[in-house]
């Protein structure tokens, strides 16, 4: 435990350091240090867990009302320190080189990275210790920490109404969380999670209760559909690195305390998991649907996380369905799923993120309508961003096939009960090919109408390559994309011990042998290597034809004065597909068209509403508006307010003494 | 037969079928309509051609372009050695071996998307689109129909799937619906008549040829060869599934089934395109709705034989 606790302390003291020190160099180095040797710390303290599975674990006295604190690495602990804690450090990388531009206006960046510290900081609270309190004050110095990098542009109004709308959001996940917690404070008369287990572990309405007010709580965290309206505004919203560590890192908390109360309850019900794979089922829809419409780009990556965390969520539901079943290989198989797919997406989703802010770095828009042809301009970018749009969309070779294979492997083993249960996983897969398909044609209307083609728009900034402290990041996550998605072995081993420890909690499991995931994913992944060396060898085969080619321009079918207008457009590539689903996507149309025969300049614009949103603030205005004439009818008189008071107070008093 | 000469067998076909079965296609289109019709091996001296022409390349792409049509041929290739078409078993064969293959036709098909938007024309982005929202309306029929194939038996692995027994009309039935969803995405898949035109001469209605207007020289023969492998492959899924033959007594019986099927399947598709027009674009939603909901009566017949659902 002592490099865990060595580890928060430098982060704090470079948090410290990163608001004190005169300069910003000084203030920049300070946060990249201290996030350096924390990584270095964790990441050291980790990996033995990981390899072994046994937990390391401390007491600490503290003062009332916590009282004994018990930190406990144990597998599911170390597998999301083993990334977070470097990830976090990563994006702080590309802070610095992000936030360069504000510099010069004279900003002040300490503050910012402070808060990246305090983002690592939270997770050492979150992953590490098992006490409801410190977990809740760490989950809330993430919440406040996220909010305050979000609204780093805050002279905006826009930006900060995003942010206010994050924070407002994640407090209503925390209101939830905090029912729970006392739900099971009242049952076990202790914070500490270890006391949650045996009420837990008993089949109750109560317990039942509580997974519901969790699952709400973490889905909240999530983004999980339909708790997701936050996520599109905040993550257009923040700078790029903000948004890439929110959705790849930061909101994986969710996962993280779901997976930490599978554990205690140990054999759930089989409509835990039916419930978990209907919610994510429809999250992956939805947020796949989203993705598909949008123009602005991290808002379009933001939408796709929602699509993600669903994907994560069908592997983790399809976990849960096994261990209520006692079926290890089918647990086995949806955990690992689940874990890696997680894994994965923290690591291409930071790559998009980091892409897109690159793209806004040097043209100061992230509207893919008004971009285009920013791959001759900027084709490290370009190239990187492919990479990680690829890995996204789920083909091979890179590691976003690997954990959906691994997926697929579980909705249709044979492992699932015959009749309705396999009935249902088979719909599923079937619905994961779609969201599948679909994130394709978002990630190649993203991709191609960004940085193929040409510019759209002559007023968007002559573009050049990103800098460099932008692009090394990408690089790294970028080699970590490939290396997962050629050597599943390693990311197979980085999720395995949590899986082991998931599905060590049905005790039937023991006699029954569990697959061999890599033996299983190896063909797959040689094949798909084979791909890759197979388009290397044909492209050496014609690679004199290709060199000899003649210069021409695009074919036009005969009309001689193209313009980059006509390029399609992002809406017109999305909006036949679209168009199918308008009864979940609404589109508004605001336009005056030209009439008559000499008709007047026209104008059409079109604007894809997030429809929970939407019906969200209709029925807030409609309750506001109740009020109200609520208000106008009844007579403002104090007598009024006090007799209305007094009745409150009785009921609350009735109700306590009720609970007795 | 071992194995080795079965792979060599199939890499043969592979490198042929292509250019035969289209050529039976075309005949098929030429007898209908009272031609003598283009020869057989059309295709073949087609593609010698192309590869000998220098290719033109516009100002306005990038490696991507050049790129893309080796990634559509590499992962047509890829998929000809997973799926079974002499034998019960291809020369690739491993659980859960479809998803690799319905993946890899989406890397080739991603690719050509890009490469069509990287030329930075109207029409090759409308291509694009279109097959983008076809491709991902027809996606869940190939996943439905293999897990219908998989739900009594539980078989994990495109070899063991395509032997699927025939035993109860409840069975029958499935693997009718099955037959019909797969035909519907062979024609999505490989761009057929009533789906797409492959010799329509307006950009306007195309789907798939309007996304490969800009590639010329090598550069298309890889992506005509990708197409003819790709249909090549589909009949091979749906001829190894109706294969009546006994494999293990008659394997060499077996394989000259699977042959003449594809053929037969080759002229039961050139028979479609000689009798229908082209659907309406509105109409093609349907159509590949139709394929989903085949596959999904095949799934309800199996959980039905398995006992679930009462």
């Amino acid at each position: 435990m002592g490099p865990i606790v060595m580890a928060a302390v430098s982060l704090l003291t470079g948090a410290v350091l990163a608001i004190s020190l005169p300069g910003q160099r000084a203030r920049s180095w300070s946060a990249l240090v201290s996030q350096g040797v924390a990584t270095l710390l964790v990441v050291y303290a980790v990996i033995p867990v990981l390899a072994s599975g046994v937990a390391i674990e401390a007491t600490w006295d503290w003062p009332y009302p916590i009282e004994g604190v018990r930190g406990r690495i144990d597998a599911l602990s170390a597998f999301f320190l083993v990334w977070s804690v470097p990830m976090t450090f990563i994006g702080t990388v590309y802070a610095v080189g992000y936030l360069k531009p504000y510099l010069k206006h004279g900003r002040d960046a300490g503050w910012h990275l402070a808060l990246l510290n305090m983002t690592s900081f939270a997770f050492v609270g979150v992953y590490a210790m098992q006490h409801a309190l410190v977990f809740l004050l760490g989950w809330e110095i993430a919440a406040v920490a996220a909010w305050l990098l979000v609204i780093w542009d805050y002279p905006n109004q826009k930006i900060r109404f995003a942010g206010f709308n994050y924070l407002v959001s994640t407090h209503i996940g925390m209101f939830v969380l905090v029912a729970a917690f006392m739900i099971l404070h009242s049952q076990s008369g202790s914070f500490d999670f270890a006391a949650f287990a045996p009420f837990l572990r008993e089949p109750g309405q109560l317990r039942d209760v509580t997974f519901v007010l969790l699952v709400v709580a973490f889905g909240l965290k999530s983004a999980f559909f339909p708790f997701h309206t936050w996520l599109p505004r905040a993550h257009s919203a923040a700078p790029a690195h903000v948004s890439a560590l929110m959705s790849g890192v930061i909101h994986k908390a969710g996962l993280f305390a779901l997976l930490r109360f599978i554990l205690l309850i140990g054999t759930p019900e089989a409509w835990m998991g039916w419930f978990l794979v209907a919610g994510s089922v429809l999250s992956a829809v939805m947020g796949a649907l989203y993705t598909s419409t949008q123009r602005d780009l991290k808002r379009l990556l933001g939408y796709s996380s929602t699509e993600n965390v669903g994907i994560v969520g069908i592997g983790l539901g399809v976990g849960v369905l096994g261990l209520a079943w006692h079926e290890p290989v089918l647990a086995m198989l949806g955990f690992t799923g689940g874990a890696l797919h997680l894994l994965n997406h923290a690591l291409f989703k930071c790559l998009l993120f980091y892409g897109a802010g690159a793209v806004y770095h040097v043209a100061h828009t992230v509207d893919i309508e008004r971009l285009g042809g920013l791959a001759r301009r900027m084709p490290s970018t370009a190239a990187l961003f492919l990479i990680g749009g690829i890995a996204i969309a789920g083909l091979p070779p890179l590691n976003g096939f690997i954990s959906e294979f691994v997926l697929y492997a579980g909705l249709l083993d044979g492992a699932v009960p015959a009749g309705i249960p396999r009935l249902l996983l088979t719909g599923v897969a079937a619905v994961l090919a779609f969201v599948g398909a679909v994130s394709a044609l978002s990630i190649v209307r993203a991709f191609g109408v960004t940085f193929l083609g040409q510019r759209r728009d002559a007023k968007v900034h002559e573009a050049h390559e990103a800098p460099r402290l932008l692009l090394v990041p990408m690089t790294l996550h970028a080699t970590g994309v490939v290396l997962l998605g050629i050597w599943p072995a390693a990311g197979l081993w980085i999720v395995g011990a949590v899986v082991r420890q998931l599905v060590a909690t049905d005790v039937t499991a023991a006699a029954i042998p569990l697959p061999d995931v890599d033996a299983m994913v190896a063909p797959a992944a040689l094949a798909s290597l084979a791909l890759a060396a197979l388009v290397g060898v044909l492209l050496l085969l014609v690679r004199r034809a290709q060199h000899a080619g003649a210069a021409h321009v695009t074919w036009g079918c005969g009309y001689g004065a193209p313009s980059s207008r006509m390029q399609y457009s992002g809406t017109s590539f999305s909006l036949p597909f679209s168009a199918l689903f308008e009864g979940v996507m609404p589109r508004l149309r605001r336009q005056s068209l030209p009439t008559h025969y000499f008709p007047a300049d026209g104008h059409l614009s079109t604007h894809q509403v997030d429809a929970v949103e939407r019906r969200m603030f209709q029925i807030l205005g409609d309750g506001e508006q109740a009020v109200q004439q609520l208000r106008a009818k009844s007579p403002d008189v104090p007598r009024y307010a006090f007799g209305a008071g007094l009745v409150a107070v009785g009921l609350i008093v009735g109700l306590a003494m009720l609970a007795r | 037969m071992p194995s080795i000469v079965l792979a060599a067998a199939q890499v043969i076909v592979l490198l042929l079928g292509p250019i035969a079965l289209v050529g039976v296609i075309n005949r098929t289109k030429s007898v209908w309509v009272g031609r003598r019709g283009v020869p057989l091996l059309q295709l073949g001296y087609d593609l010698s051609r192309l590869l000998r022409k220098r290719p033109v390349y516009s100002g306005t792409t990038t490696a991507l372009f050049r790129v893309a049509p080796y990634v559509a041929l590499a992962t047509a290739l890829l998929t000809g050695l997973v799926v079974p078409l002499l034998a019960v078993r291809g020369p690739l064969s491993f659980p859960f071996d479809f998803v690799l293959v319905a993946y890899s036709w989406g890397l080739g098909r991603l690719f050509l998307m890009l490469g069509a938007l990287d030329t930075g024309s109207a029409f090759e982005g409308m291509g694009a689109s279109r097959e983008a929202k076809y491709s991902a309306l027809v996606e869940p029929a190939f996943f439905l129909a293999l897990g219908a194939l998989g739900a009594v038996t539980g078989s994990r692995s495109l070899a063991e799937l395509l032997q699927f027994p025939v035993r109860t009309p409840a069975d029958a039935f499935a693997i009718v619906a099955v037959v019909a969803a797969l035909l519907v995405l062979l024609q999505v898949e490989s761009a057929r008549i009533p789906v797409d035109d492959p010799a329509t001469h307006l950009e306007l209605t195309m789907i798939h040829e309007v996304m490969v207007l800009d590639h010329s020289g090598p550069d298309l023969a890889a992506i005509q060869y990708a197409a003819g492998l790709k249909l090549l492959v589909g009949a091979g899924l749906i001829a190894t599934l109706v294969n009546p033959v006994d494999a293990v007594s008659a394997p060499l019986l077996f394989g000259g089934t699977t042959l003449a099927l594809i053929l037969f399947i080759g002229i039961a598709v050139g028979t479609v395109e000689s009798l229908m027009a082209r659907f309406k674009l509105r109409a093609l939603p349907q159509y590949t709705l139709g394929a989903c909901v085949a596959a999904l009566l095949a799934l309800l017949a199996n959980a039905w034989n398995a006992g679930g659902v009462r």
